[in-house]
């Protein structure tokens, strides 16, 4: 993965403690990210590219949020858009406001 | 010259002798005396800061025990709160795409979020998400709180 912080040689030291930068340390995507690690250690890197897309994609978007963040900015855009086609009044514009302390 | 001149000369009989004996000044107390009462305003003074400081390890400990006690009561309303608004914007979504095509809550235009997660599981959402519905005011003053604290 191109992302990835790897050493440039492997070795059995660095395969012990190279890992710097990952997932592992109790964020949310420390599964996903086993899960597609696993799958990439056995089937390897150019296979598992095929196999193991699933995986990959998953812990693309766990990382990056991508279809989430889109989900909320279609919403916001569907919002406004019923606003000026007038399907949605102007005390109707937003829903509540949720509470700050509860996130 | 007929005149003499006037000198300023010594009285006849010389000065009057000057007193120079010394006059040492009034002393009230003698040093031991003045390191008794150093030692008499410093035991008064230990005691009371003994008294205070057990005071304040007191109003310490009982304000660390009410914190304790009232945390778990915080936590769990906090918990209560944001189940409900999540579950506030599901509803506020199905409201809000009732009209889109091939929109079905919870996934991005029918595809689900997660693949390899099936469909029962929780998923956490992220900040954007749950304050998707509100005023973009209430995002900007509050996700800066909500996320660090």
């Amino acid at each position: 993965m191109a992302a990835h912080i790897a050493p440039a040689f492997r070795t059995p030291m660095t395969d012990l403690v190279g890992s710097v930068m990952t997932h592992q340390t109790g964020s949310r995507c420390a599964d996903f990210e086993m899960r597609a690690m696993e799958c990439l250690e056995a089937y390897g890197v150019q296979r598992g590219r095929v196999r193991c897309v699933d995986y990959l994609d998953d812990l693309r978007e766990c990382t990056f949020k991508i279809k989430q963040l889109a989900r909320v900015s279609e919403m916001r855009v569907e919002r406004h858009r019923q606003w000026l086609m007038g399907e949605r009044s102007s005390e109707d514009h937003y829903a509540p406001p949720a509470r700050s302390d509860a996130y | 010259m007929a005149a003499t001149p006037t000198q300023d000369l010594p009285p006849k009989g010389g000065y009057a002798p000057v007193n120079f004996t010394r006059i040492p000044a009034r002393s009230y107390f003698n040093g031991y005396q003045l390191f008794a009462g150093f030692g008499v305003v410093s035991a008064v003074a230990c005691y009371m800061y003994y008294k205070t400081y057990s005071l304040v390890r007191r109003e310490d400990i009982e304000m660390r025990s009410g914190r304790l006690a009232v945390e778990p009561l915080l936590l769990a309303e906090r918990d209560r709160e944001f189940l409900k608004q999540i579950r506030r914007n599901r509803d506020e979504e199905a409201r809000l795409m009732a009209n889109v095509e091939g929109w079905e809550v919870g996934t991005y235009h029918g595809e689900r979020i997660y693949k390899t997660i099936p469909s029962e599981r929780f998923i956490d959402p992220v900040i954007n998400e749950y304050f998707a519905h509100g005023p973009s005011k209430a995002y900007t003053d509050n996700a800066f709180f909500s996320l660090f604290s």
